[in-house]
């Protein structure tokens, strides 16, 4: 990853936090300078250098990295706000990131219950829940939607 | 990626399916912590792979499933 891809890949990180969501090619374009469709095309590197993830239909952002770009069964409150996690384990990411404590929202892909999960001083409070990875680690990115 | 209740979710939820791997929800923020703590930084660069493989195995996540790809 070059200097300038890393520099749109910082200001597009900045971007969604400061809004709270997967910002679009133009906003990211207007904070930086850019034309849209530079950081266009600079996100279709960053993609490919799994930076961040882009959705196949629309080009826009599907995930940064704890951070989703839609809506999942995984939702965060931490600095103020709700977010989006890609998955239970960037749930605890997006706390990690924010540098925050946070309150996790997710259910029980099983039957269907709500759990839910206050993070402090980076600890769970209910450390009887279980984490389960179905992907093996050599194979998160071969389908990193599915994983 | 999930969180379940007990092992007995997971069981049913895999319906036979292959196992993958099961760690405490504690064990999950440690590695959460020490994976995406640096994501927001603005000197962020890229972790190696090396780097994280170091993470897992300073968690004691070792073995084949944790094992991350060469390239």
């Amino acid at each position: 990853m070059n200097e300038d891809d890393l520099a749109l890949r910082n200001l597009t990180f900045a971007r969604f936090v400061e809004l709270g969501r997967a910002p679009t090619a133009d906003e990211v374009a207007a904070a930086g300078g850019y034309r849209g469709a530079d950081v266009a095309a600079g996100w279709e590197r960053l993609h490919a250098a799994h930076a961040l993830v882009l959705d196949a239909v629309t080009g826009g952002i599907r995930m940064a990295n704890p951070f989703s770009g839609v809506q999942t069964s995984h939702r965060v409150h931490a600095a103020g706000r709700w977010w989006f996690a890609n998955c239970a384990w960037d749930a605890f990411g997006i706390c990690a990131a924010l540098h925050d404590d946070g309150q996790i929202e997710t259910s029980c892909p099983d039957c269907g219950e709500s759990l839910r999960v206050a993070v402090r001083d980076q600890r769970p409070d209910d450390e009887s829940l279980l984490f389960h990875c179905l992907v093996p680690a050599a194979r998160w990115w071969d389908d990193i939607v599915f994983t | 990626m999930n969180l379940f209740r007990s092992e007995e979710h997971i069981e049913r939820w895999l319906a036979g399916r292959d196992q993958g791997t099961t760690i405490p929800v504690r064990k999950l923020s440690e590695l959460a912590h020490a994976w995406w703590d640096d994501r927001l930084s603005p000197t962020w660069r890229p972790h190696t792979r090396s780097h994280n493989q170091a993470i897992l195995d300073r968690l004691g996540l070792a073995g084949r499933f944790w094992h991350l790809p060469e390239s």
